[in-house]
């Protein structure tokens, strides 16, 4: 094995010098990436008759342009943030995970069956055991595919996509069954949960609570994973299971902990929805969050900082959705295309990572 | 001869409500599983064949709209499904490219492209596939209407059984078994590891479109953004539960045809009830072969020995 | 072709070729002569470049200057379809078989002019013909993934004849052979070579393979042409002068002795290997402090496995393991309350993450406890740096840094570094190593070996497997020998016999 290059020069001795070399690092293939997801994207609209450069002015202005279009971004980047981290923590330990629109949907449905169960309750408590049964619901249903794996060795990935579904069926079956709304006959519904257990807005605003809860996760979500013990374990688990074993890391523990906390976000993340946004449990649950969810967890590499930016980019560009096709007569599949060619050249941005001439810091986990 | 139609007993009516599932509803399975189970002999894992299969049939539908000829279409659906497995073969031929994770973004890509270029055709009526009618020898016309086999039914059998010869029995095949199975000792052999699995992934990308032409230009017959039942996802299951052989995918193919008709046959019987239910059936029942397939420590009998080692 | 060389090999010579990679020469201007007729071995330590220059040979690589000869004309050998057409064939270390394929798919796939359409019956002929005439027997029909490792060596073989080489090359052919299957086939091989009917050019490292069935030697040392002649003419010291250079000062080996109590017992242990068959079956052990007991065995004895078992990595089905009289499992307790420590073979792939720092990679032991982490909320990474720092200088760890990437060192230095983190702490009171000097350099052997006595003579319990026998016979005080899973012979190192260990070996 030939020894290592030499690291770039790092700034004397200065730790947060070298750190922010490693951010750098780290990040600058998938920035890279994005430029060329952007140029890809602005090829595609000239195709099709739209100039590229009107294109990106009006998403831009639909997704931070106003104070108004910042509130349909945060809205929407809310449930995209608790859903990545269902990807984003599993990864940590290796497995790869694509259940979050599954875990939340769940959520949403336990969040709905909880709601329903305490009418008569205070509605801060009510709210609590909300967030508690959809956190549970998501978090035991991803936790189970991590078991699966564990002691099965069942490929998580493809698991967990065919979760979805099972899960999708499950909601349209109880909200058109058990659960429905006899109130509901356009859209089959839950019954809707009493109005002091919605979550309010923030008082003269159209923002729920949802991106502030989904912000405080990814900070507990990066402390735990980077600054503990827990998180050292769990990136030798997800580094090398080999070496896991070895050191007599409680590997188990570690995958089923990990899947959990991930599938408990998404699970959050349908329980906002349910009771910040729609105040009831219909199929309005599964419009693509968890799958936007997954892509942002890619293009952030699965850090849960990261994840933040990402989501609110993300947001945005689904709040462009309407204007797109209003002004430039672009259909919403042109952000499904989008997607993709952000989530090809990420990957393609993989393979010259470390190639990279003048950035080629140290890179460590980050 | 009505008297005889509904005297029909309900059982009747879902038995032959399944055999036509089977019928209609296995060709894309057995493509996409004919088309996977290629792919990965040769050592990849393409994820991605559910954007195929949209790229497919929504291709096929405008070709065929477009020339006045199904097969034409069908064709067109396969070409279409080629290239966008093309852009897998080279993304995945890259150092640290996951195959997993390059599958997803396929099929997220796939499906936008044939969302965009699909929207003028979701009214459209493509000509469609010839049927044979098999049923035939029936006086009934429920019976009649099930047994209508497209021919694509027939090709993908046959295509199965030479697919078991061509991995037995020629030079190519055997290449691909021995790149899949041991990388390193196909490199030793001279053979091209890129080429070989570039072809088949290319292959599997045909075969996957075909799958989707049957979709649009069969059953349903037309094109929609809800056309498929999500059988791009399940070919990998199918692959697996087949033991990567060609005739096992024959067979899965066949039992998700039939499992996947049992919810729309009951509800058409009156028993809607559980609608949801008994159509999440053929995705909790590959959910259940592959918990009852997959084991810990030692590998799938028959799996290739370098899927998914990134060689 | 001309007409005398389909029946007689050809002589196969390499002219002053030159291979570099990068800055680093692995073979310097080397000549080579095999005549027709004979068998020749290529001797060298690890890292002679004795691979490379066959690779050469048979158009794996492009020489950067030489020529190669085959019969009376210069060849331009570019790939290994053009070696085959030359009548060259070459037998490797790592099995080439596929083994989802039959012995007949294997053979027939080999074949460079294969047409695309095969016509089985036609070909299971052909092979029954020629294995009429073939010095071994295997059936076709079985699959490759069902031999045993001797059998898929005579398989190796056995394509190459099939696909009528004249001239065979052999890398380390035996090193996965009993002695016994390894004199058998060689036995076989030099009868062909005698007869006339095959040229061979061996590359081993065995000075008693060289002088049973060897008509000629090549030594290389460090990439060049260290000595060449005729076994006849030569004696054991002059091959190992030719191939080391000087008289190897062997560091004597200082044994103090301990009070010894048993430390670690293994009682009926059983476990199963990937394809879910027995593979350790029923081994008992028991090791006591201040001893060093060696497994020796040839490779494919479940060693790996159970290895594997003792490090967690793999469950057993049955049976106990016990240190210093408590049922021993691979907990993270377990392993730093018994003081147990395992330094498993290919470190980089088994006990290491390859992603991580060095730093990191070391702190892998302790990185849950005061002084590395504060409570389980904190993680200290200055503390992470210090210690490996520190642990980096004492056990000469080479690196450009604590926070690069272990994969980017060398195998040596990962070897240190994993050395470093298990014995740079408390003295273990149990260690267990796995072919921990597997292709390291001399130095490197030197210094594990120093650091392996150490823990022995302060009252370690040592239990060291290796495939390399002389390595067991320099350290263990007693040793075994694993065979088909199983320990089946022990013997005290200083009494021990080769003869009996090798019968044992092969399963008499």
């Amino acid at each position: 094995m030939t020894t290592s290059p030499a690291a770039a020069p790092t700034p004397a001795s200065s730790p947060w010098g070298s750190r922010l070399n490693a951010v750098l690092a780290g990040a600058a293939p998938s920035i890279i990436a994005l430029l060329a997801a952007v140029l890809l994207f602005g090829l595609f609209c000239f195709s099709q008759g739209a100039s590229p450069l009107a294109v990106f002015a009006s998403i831009n202005k639909a997704a931070f342009g106003s104070w108004y279009s910042w509130q349909n971004t945060l809205v929407r980047a809310a449930p995209i943030l608790l859903a990545a981290l269902c990807t984003a923590l599993p990864a940590r330990t290796g497995l790869f995970v694509i259940g979050n629109e599954g875990a939340l949907v769940l959520g949403g449905l336990g969040a709905v069956l909880a709601g329903l169960a305490t009418q008569t309750l205070s509605p801060v408590l009510a709210l609590l055991l909300m967030a508690l049964a959809g956190g549970t619901a998501g978090g035991l249903w991803i936790m189970a595919a991590g078991a699966l794996h564990h002691y099965r060795g069942v490929n998580p990935t493809i698991l967990t996509l065919l979760m979805n579904y099972v899960a999708i069926a499950l909601l349209d079956h109880v909200v058109e069954g058990p659960l429905r709304d006899p109130a509901s006959l356009n859209k089959p519904s839950s019954r809707a949960l009493v109005d002091s257990h919605l979550l309010a807005n923030f008082s003269g605003t159209n923002i729920h609570p949802g991106i502030l809860i989904g912000i405080v996760c990814c900070l507990l979500a990066w402390w735990l994973f980077t600054r503990t013990p827990f998180g050292f374990a769990s990136s030798v688990v997800g580094g090398n299971p080999r070496a896991a074993a070895l050191s007599g890391l409680p590997v188990a523990r570690i995958v089923l902990t990990a899947t959990f906390l991930g599938g408990a976000a998404a699970g959050l993340a349908g329980m906002i929805e349910v009771a910040a946004v729609h105040g009831r449990a219909n199929d309005s649950l599964h419009v693509g969050y968890g799958y936007a969810g997954f892509l942002v967890s890619f293009v952030a590499r699965h850090h849960p900082l990261g994840l933040i930016p990402v989501s609110l980019l993300l947001g945005g560009l689904l709040a462009s959705g309407g204007i797109l096709q209003r002004t430039h007569h672009l259909s919403d599949a042109t952000i499904l295309v989008f997607q993709g060619i952000v989530f090809l050249c990420i990957l393609f941005s993989e393979s010259l990572r470390g190639r990279l001439p003048g950035l080629r810091g140290v890179v460590t986990k980050s | 001869m009505t008297t005889d139609s509904t005297a029909l007993a309900p059982i009747w009516g879902v038995m032959l409500g399944i055999a036509g599932g089977v019928i209609r509803g296995s060709v894309p399975f057995l493509y996409v599983s004919l088309g996977e189970c290629l792919t990965q002999k040769s050592g990849k894992i393409n994820l991605g064949l559910e954007g195929v299969l949209l790229l497919g049939a929504m291709v096929a539908c405008a070709t065929a709209v477009a020339t006045g000829s199904a097969w034409i279409g069908v064709i067109g659906g396969g070409l279409a499904g080629l290239s966008l497995a093309a852009i897998h073969a080279w993304l995945t031929s890259l150092p640290r490219v996951s195959d997993v994770a390059t599958g997803i973004a396929l099929a997220t890509f796939g499906g936008g492209v044939a969302f965009y270029f699909g929207k003028p055709y979701i009214a459209a009526r493509p000509p469609v596939l010839p049927s044979l009618p098999l049923g035939a020898w029936s006086d009934l016309p429920l019976v009649q209407s099930a047994l209508r086999t497209s021919p694509l039914f027939f090709i993908g059998i046959a295509l199965a059984f030479a697919l078991r010869w061509f991995f037995r029995s020629t030079r190519w095949g055997l290449h691909v078994r021995a790149a899949g199975d041991q990388p390193q000792s196909a490199r030793a052999l001279g053979i091209s590891l890129g080429g070989v699995r570039t072809a088949a992934i290319l292959a599997g990308g045909f075969l996957g479109g075909v799958g989707g032409a049957h979709l649009s230009l069969y059953f349903p017959g037309n094109w929609n953004e809800g056309v498929s039942s999500g059988q791009g996802w399940m070919a990998v299951a199918l692959v697996i539960f087949a033991r990567w052989q060609p005739l096992g995918c024959l067979w899965a193919a066949i039992l998700f045809g039939g499992t996947m008709a049992i919810g729309p046959s009951l509800q058409a019987a009156g028993y809607g009830g559980y609608y949801h239910l008994f159509n999440a059936l053929p995705y909790a029942l590959t959910i259940a072969l592959m918990i009852a397939t997959c084991s810990k420590n030692q590998r799938l009998a028959g799996q290739p020995g370098g899927l998914g080692k990134g060689e | 072709m001309t007409p005398t060389s389909t029946l007689t090999p050809p002589a196969v010579e390499a002219l002053a070729i030159t291979k570099c990679f990068g800055s680093f020469t692995a073979v310097d201007q080397v000549s080579l002569r095999v005549a027709p007729g004979t068998f020749h071995a290529l001797l060298g330590e690890n890292g002679a470049g004795k691979s490379t220059l066959v690779k050469c040979l048979m158009g794996y690589q492009a020489p950067d200057a030489g020529e190669v000869m085959v019969g009376t004309r210069e060849r331009a050998i570019n790939s290994p379809a053009d070696a085959q057409a030359c009548g060259l064939g070459m037998v490797y270390q790592h099995f080439t078989l596929v083994p989802a394929m039959t012995v007949a798919e294997n053979l027939v796939m080999s074949r460079a002019d294969l047409p695309w359409r095969i016509n089985w019956r036609a070909e299971h002929a052909r092979i029954e013909a020629f294995l009429q005439t073939a010095p071994f027997r295997i059936d076709p029909h079985r699959l490759a993934s069902s031999l045993a490792a001797g059998e898929k060596q005579k398989v190796e073989i056995l394509k190459q004849l099939y696909l009528k080489a004249k001239f065979l090359i052999l890398d380390e052919p035996t090193s996965v052979l009993t002695p016994l299957e390894a004199d058998e086939v060689l036995g076989l091989l030099r009868a062909e070579v005698t007869s006339g009917r095959l040229s061979v050019l061996m590359i081993t490292h065995k000075f008693r393979e060289v002088f049973a069935y060897c008509d000629e030697v090549t030594v290389l040392r460090r990439g060049r042409l260290a000595g060449t002649g005729r076994v006849k003419a030569l004696s054991e010291s002059d091959l190992a002068r030719m191939m080391l250079g000087e008289e190897r000062k062997q560091t004597p080996v200082v044994r103090t002795s301990i009070r010894s109590e048993s430390m670690m017992e293994v009682r009926d242990l059983w476990a199963k290997n990937d394809l879910g068959l027995d593979a350790v079956r029923g081994l008992n052990l028991s090791v006591r402090t201040g001893e060093i007991v060696g497994i020796a065995g040839v490779s494919g004895n479940a060693q790996r496995e159970f290895v594997e078992t003792l490090a967690g990595q793999r469950e057993a089905e049955k049976g106990e393991i016990t240190v210093a009289g408590i049922r021993y499992e691979p907990t993270r307790r377990a392993l730093r309350e018994l003081g147990v420590h395992l330094i498993p073979e290919e470190p980089l792939k088994n006990a290491c993450v390859p992603t991580l720092s060095v730093a990191e990679n070391l702190a892998l032991r302790t990185f849950d406890r005061p002084p590395q982490a504060r409570g389980p909320w904190l993680l200290r990474h200055g503390q992470i740096a210090a210690a490996a720092r520190e642990l980096m200088a004492r056990f000469n760890v080479k690196a450009a840094s604590p926070q690069v990437p272990i994969a980017t060192l060398s195998g040596g230095n990962v070897q240190r570094a994993v050395l470093a983190r298990e014995l740079g702490g408390p003295a273990p009171r149990v260690l267990i190593l796995s072919n921990p000097c597997f292709g390291l350099d001399l130095a490197a052997v030197d210094f594990i070996h120093r650091l392996i006595i150490e823990v022995r003579n302060g009252g370690g319990a040592v239990l060291l497997l290796s495939e390399d026998l002389d390595e067991i016979l320099k350290l263990s005080d007693r040793l075994f020998v694993m065979q088909n899973g199983r320990l089946v012979y022990e013997t005290p190192t200083a009494t021990a016999n080769l003869a009996d260990i090798g019968r044992h070996m092969a399963g008499h």
